[in-house]
């Protein structure tokens, strides 16, 4: 069910990069497929839903108490999408600022319209 | 030794932060840069045994330094330092070295890195330079072109990330050797993102516009080194996951007859150069195991041949028809042309002698057509016309970056000087007789115009999902 929902968010976000006509809109698109891919590797991480702490040993008056071999979730696709989230948004910045010297000579920022100039 | 990598890794990307800090020595430290890179990699080919380093406990950044990533940074030190020498005398800021630096630092790094998350901060970060060095002249069309790379380079790489998020959850583990039993979509995704990186196939055709909208001297980087950061990961899968190595070699041979058919029929210069890209990574992928030979010659001829594309008076060939060029550009021009058509006595020769000779027998028919139609499309360049006063705004330093990049070009004979006997010799000198004569009696005359229309930006993401399919496809079976 999870894995469905993060599916249909990385499609929504593909096909919203191929249908939306503005250029902004498109950028959120890929945003929105970028945040499918993250959630995915979440969802990785904590074994499809199953396990949801976090890993960290929990300690009462001093005593590690024991916990279930898998309870929690792994941190290895967590920290690794870590990076991607700050590459990702880096990249979103950049892409706006073209965007914004673009929309001076193309208001509607219609991705066709700038195509056409643009290309020889 | 692991030492001498890590630093070579790190020290590209420390001193082109410092460039920003020393504008005045931008250029000086930039080719300090570019040197430190050629000796490593020297040191890796005199170094017989791989190196493999794993850094920072099991979940750590997995690196291999071998003879094949030698050849790849090599290549990219002599174009970075031929880029840097071209530039020498234009007004470039310190801005333009710093990104050029990074751009090399990262190039190398996906060059040594074997698991999948080094390979995609390296890849992404390449992605990022590259962008602002397209879009350095701040014109409307500049920038439309990057930010058209970026965009499809940064779906390309979500496809890769879940694919490569696959292959962790099959051996808790990003390293590459992890992709012989992990599942098929896994491959399919990750394929689908290194081919669009690369430039390979369809989801190549981006390449094109990016690299003939470009400056010159960033051309002549992304044809010469940036494109093969996507390509060498796969040539690697290839050597180490016997499975994929039949997916690769048909990649290449696709590529290679895709690239040549669409430029033997193009009329500008830096558009025919771009599509050669294409076909010429297919030459690589096309025998994984001898592929950075090719490699090598295939980054110093390109890089070459757009620095000189960039001093022609025109970049359509009906034009250059009637405006003779310079004679000294057009030895330079010719010497490029033959050692990329597979002439004896340069390079290009050795490398596909050594490539064809590492084909399996399905692919000689496709390989053998694309040489023959390397040796159509660079007829156009031999046969311009040419005198001593002709025209040509050579700009001072055009001339030592040329002597790097062809002097590398002859020295590099000496990899494989056993191509050398009659039969080799000959095979090469009948294609190109072939191709001339096909292009005298056939193509000269031809106006073809073929469709643009997949160049286009929507078109070229959903070419990714067909592309995804066809991996599906292709991974199943």
């Amino acid at each position: 069910m999870l894995e469905a929902c993060i599916f249909a968010t990385i499609l929504c976000g593909f096909f919203g990069i191929i249908l939306k006509k503005n250029l902004v809109m498109k950028i959120i698109s890929m945003d929105v497929m970028s945040t499918g891919v993250i959630a995915y590797y979440v969802l990785i991480a904590s074994r499809k839903g199953e396990a949801l702490f976090t890993p960290i040993i929990p300690v009462e008056n001093g005593i590690i108490s024991h916990i279930e071999n898998g309870a929690y979730s792994d941190p290895v696709p967590q920290a690794v999408i870590l990076t991607a989230i700050v590459i990702g948004f880096s990249i979103q910045a950049l892409m706006l600022v073209g965007v914004m010297k673009l929309a001076r000579d193309y208001p509607t920022l219609e991705s066709s319209e700038i195509e056409k100039h643009n290309t020889p | 030794m692991s030492t001498l990598t890590i630093v070579s890794i790190t020290l590209p990307l420390f001193v082109g932060f410092s460039i920003y800090l020393f504008p005045r020595l931008d250029r000086y430290l930039a080719l300090g840069v570019a040197l430190v890179s050629a000796g490593y990699a020297l040191q890796l080919f005199v170094a017989k045994s791989p190196l493999t380093l794993q850094l920072l406990d099991s979940f750590g950044v997995t690196l291999i330094a071998d003879q094949l990533s030698g050849f790849f940074i090599f290549t990219n030190a002599l174009v970075t330092t031929a880029v840097i020498l071209y530039c020498w005398h234009t007004n470039k800021t310190a801005f333009f070295y710093t990104q050029m630096i990074i751009l090399h630092g990262c190039v190398n790094a996906a060059f040594v890195c074997a698991d999948f998350i080094s390979l995609y901060v390296a890849l992404e970060v390449i992605g990022i330079a590259a962008f602002l060095l397209i879009a350095y002249p701040r014109t409307n069309r500049s920038i439309w072109v990057a930010l058209r790379y970026l965009l499809i380079s940064n779906v390309a790489m979500l496809f890769y990330l879940m694919g490569a998020v696959l292959v962790y959850e099959a051996n808790y583990s990003f390293a590459y050797e992890g992709l012989s039993n992990a599942p098929t979509e896994a491959v399919a995704l990750i394929f689908m993102g290194l081919l669009s990186k690369g430039g390979i196939f369809v989801s190549g055709l981006w390449l094109p516009l990016t690299h003939s909208e470009s400056e010159t001297p960033v051309s002549a980087l992304l044809s010469g080194v940036v494109v093969k950061a996507g390509v060498f990961p796969l040539m690697r899968f290839a050597l180490m996951v016997p499975e994929v190595d039949p997916i690769v070699r048909l990649f290449g041979v696709g590529t290679a007859l895709l690239g040549v058919g669409y430029a033997v029929f193009e009329k500008d210069t830096k558009r025919m150069l771009a599509f050669h890209t294409i076909s010429q990574l297919g030459f690589v992928l096309a025998a994984p195991e001898v592929g950075g030979f090719y490699g090598l010659t295939h980054g110093l001829v390109k890089s070459a041949l757009f620095l000189i594309a960039g001093t022609l008076p025109s970049r359509n060939f009906k034009e250059l028809h009637h405006q003779p060029i310079n004679t000294s550009i057009w030895i330079a021009l010719v010497i490029a042309s033959f050692s990329i058509s597979g002439f004896p006595l340069l390079s290009g020769f050795g490398a596909k002698v050594l490539t064809m000779k590492n084909l399996l027998p399905w692919q000689v028919i496709g390989m053998n057509i694309a040489a023959l139609g390397t040796a159509i499309s660079f007829a156009k360049f031999i046969f311009l016309p040419h005198d001593s006063q002709g025209e040509g705004n050579v700009k001072p330093s055009f001339w030592l970056a040329m002597i790097i990049l062809i002097g590398g070009l002859i020295l590099a004979n000496a990899v494989y000087y056993e191509a050398y006997t009659v039969k080799n010799i000959v095979k090469p000198l009948v294609t190109i007789a072939l191709g001339w004569l096909a292009y005298f009696l056939i193509f000269k005359r031809l106006a073809i115009k073929l469709p643009r229309m997949l160049e286009q930006f929507d078109h070229l993401i959903g070419l990714m999902s067909l592309m995804l399919l066809l991996l599906f496809g292709m991974v199943f079976a």
